[in-house]
């Protein structure tokens, strides 16, 4: 019985290896063995990052590890690591499944036949060209995606993945070392023998596929994620403190800290996922800062958080778009301003004034410090965690654990169960 | 050389499928535990502070009930203000020793109801620190000068000036509805000249400040009490 492995029968147009007879042959069969360690190195770092995506499945905080030697360097705070995997890029068909299918696991698919198919034609009797050409093709595609993903971490998201790194290496290196071996290996007297090829590349998409059907069906799910936890009681208004974010969708709520971390990536998740096209967004303000937020207890979550949403709201009387370029720039200098601000509050409103002078005279206003106080009482008329970023879908809270990884699923899932209005809108 | 390259493909297939679902599992464990588990984030709320006493309380809530702030609507009416308070001056005034630093007297000429800049300008900024609180207490006094009956009268419309001034300045703002009054005139809870200290509108410009010159005020303070 034939099967469609090459390892049973051998295919039509395959080429019977003979005994290595030159040293050119087995240089090649010495630089495939090295080729398979460079593998190996990607199938470590690529499992490393499949390792932490995957302990995130739980909807928990954990550290997530960035360092240059596999499996070393973990850490809960931010680093370049957690903003790639927590950016939209990190993983595929996020809508259809919580997380998506994560993008190092294909990569630890990939690295897994090269390893694989490295060791078995280093093992086999005879290297030829034939087979380093496959190496080599085989090879373009960790490199082509070493390319694409770099370019993204670097000019979309801004961040060092040392993982990552250590992926686009292992991809480099194994990608020269199989061209070596390829001018190193004995030129083949046949035809290129394009079933073997086809066969070998079958293997490697059953590699993709196992491991993929495999994360689909055991990936864990949660009904929660659907229901949302808590929903508003009081959604109206009526200090009108409501910065309009998007216009077009389903009615939702941000609540929004403009100096914490964690709302600038959730800022980018609903503008990268276009989300921020199928919601209507309302955002409210609500600093975890203690000079105007009674409910932070002991020293400030993120000082200067009080100044900078005042400003939003001065902002706010002339247009939405302005109120939110502050927010963009709050986002874009967020840890500078907080450490700006654990040293003088005055400061950082020095600097907004300098940098927006139309909030000048309405910033530290008793008019516009009794605005804030409204937003955080609108989180209080609605009994709201304290803590940010939150997202309501509708009247439906999206549950903390939903608001990174598994977003744009959870969203989805909502939406699917909410009335959609639509109304002519402005995206931001 | 078959039988090791199959080795080699099951081998390197299955030991990181085997791997990934295993990390799910334990992935998916976790989750169950956790979520039988309460999330402890604390939840948004009013202010309830530790000055808070039993006894202040109690007059906050008898003065939210006397001006009909706790039914809803307007119309404050703490005739008698020993009834409200139920207790002797001196300790009517001990209960809000500890707002030294969230209270502010807002002072006036004698004989006189109309605010003056800094008056005006100390109650905005006295609005603007409410936090977390759910009521707004105006306590105003006269001094023992003169008749009694136009000193309590005088310290009704100080009284009323303040929130004047507030429904002037901040139109359709729905915490004036916290607004709390109880005038005293001069014949209970008299301040001493203790209260100079704490924050007061003519504090800045170096005017005296006498037993008479405390008592020609109102007392405005957030009350970060709930009741």
């Amino acid at each position: 019985m034939s099967t469609p492995l090459s390892f049973h029968d051998e295919p039509r147009g395959y080429v019977p290896p003979t005994p290595p007879t030159s040293a050119g042959g087995n240089a090649a069969r010495a630089l495939l063995f090295v080729g398979a360690v460079a593998a190996f190195g990607g199938l470590a770092f690529a499992g490393v990052s499949t390792a932490d995506f995957i302990e995130h499945l739980d909807r928990q905080v954990h550290s997530i590890h960035c360092s240059f030697i596999p499996g070393a360097g973990a850490e809960i705070a931010d680093n370049g690591c957690k903003t790639v995997m927590m950016s939209t890029w990190s993983s595929v068909l996020r809508t259809s499944l919580w997380g998506g299918i994560p993008i190092a696991l294909l990569a630890v698919a990939t690295f897994a036949f090269l390893v694989m198919k490295q060791l078995q034609l280093a093992l086999a009797s005879e290297t030829n060209r034939h087979h380093t050409s496959f190496l080599v093709l085989a090879w373009l595609l960790p490199a082509l995606m070493s390319v694409i993903f770099g370019s993204i971490a670097f000019s979309q998201l801004g961040a060092v993945c040392k993982l990552c790194v250590g992926i686009y290496a292992s991809s480099a290196v194994g990608l020269v070392l199989a061209i070596v071996a390829h001018v190193q290996a004995h030129k083949a007297q046949t035809p290129v023998p394009l079933g073997t090829w086809g066969l070998w590349f079958g293997e490697g998409v059953v590699y993709v596929g196992v491991m993929v059907l495999f994360y689909v069906l055991f990936a864990p799910q949660a009904p929660k994620s659907a229901e949302g936890c808590g929903t508003l009681v009081k959604r109206e208004d009526p200090a009108q403190v409501f910065i309009r974010v998007t216009s077009t969708g389903t009615p939702a709520i941000a609540v929004l800290d403009p100096l914490c971390p964690a709302c600038k990536g959730f800022d980018e998740r609903i503008r990268n996922s276009g989300l921020d096209q199928q919601l209507a967004i309302d955002a409210v303000l609500f600093p975890l800062d203690e000079t105007c937020n009674w409910m932070v207890k002991g020293a400030s979550v993120h000082p200067g958080a009080c100044a900078v949403s005042e400003a939003m709201l001065c902002a706010l009387q002339d247009s939405p778009d302005s109120s939110l370029k502050i927010l963009d720039w709050a986002f874009a200098h967020q840890e500078r301003l907080r450490a700006d601000a654990k040293q003088s509050d005055a400061g950082v409103r020095a600097e907004l004034e300098r940098t927006f002078p139309k909030v000048k005279g309405c910033l530290g206003s008793a008019q516009i410090k009794n605005k804030v106080n409204k937003s955080l009482k609108w989180a209080v008329s609605n009994a709201l965690p304290v803590l940010t970023p939150q997202l309501f879908v509708g009247d439906k809270r999206v549950c903390d654990e939903d608001t990174d990884l598994g977003l744009e699923y959870t969203v989805h899932q909502m939406l699917g169960s909410s009335p959609r209005p639509l109304s002519p809108g402005r995206g931001r | 050389m078959k039988t090791a390259n199959l080795i080699l493909f099951l081998t390197l297939l299955s030991a990181p499928t085997v791997a990934v679902v295993a990390g799910e599992r334990r992935a998916a464990t976790r989750m169950a535990e956790l979520g039988a588990a309460a999330a402890d984030v604390p939840i948004a709320s009013a202010a309830d502070e530790g000055y808070c006493t039993p006894q202040l309380k109690a007059i906050v809530r008898r003065v939210a009930t006397s001006c009909g702030l706790v039914e809803g609507g307007r119309g404050c009416k703490p005739a008698d203000a020993r009834s409200v308070a139920t207790m002797g001056g001196a300790d009517f005034n001990a209960l809000f020793t500890p707002l030294s630093n969230r209270a502010h007297l807002v002072q006036f000429d004698a004989e006189q109801t109309d605010l003056d800049d800094f008056g005006r300008k100390e109650i905005e900024k006295v609005w603007a620190e409410k936090g977390g609180a759910s009521f707004f207490f105006v306590v105003a006094r006269a001094s023992p000068d003169g008749d009694a009956a136009l000193n309590t009268q005088l310290s009704q419309q100080r009284a009323q000036s303040v929130m004047g001034h507030l429904q002037q300045k901040f139109p359709g703002d729905e915490d004036l509805s916290k607004v709390g009054l109880l005038w005293l005139g001069e014949d209970f809870a008299q301040l001493d000249t203790g209260f100079c200290d704490w924050n007061r509108s003519r504090k800045e410009n170096g005017a005296a400040c006498t037993a008479k010159d405390i008592n020609r005020s109102a007392f405005v303070a957030w009350i970060d009490c709930a009741i």
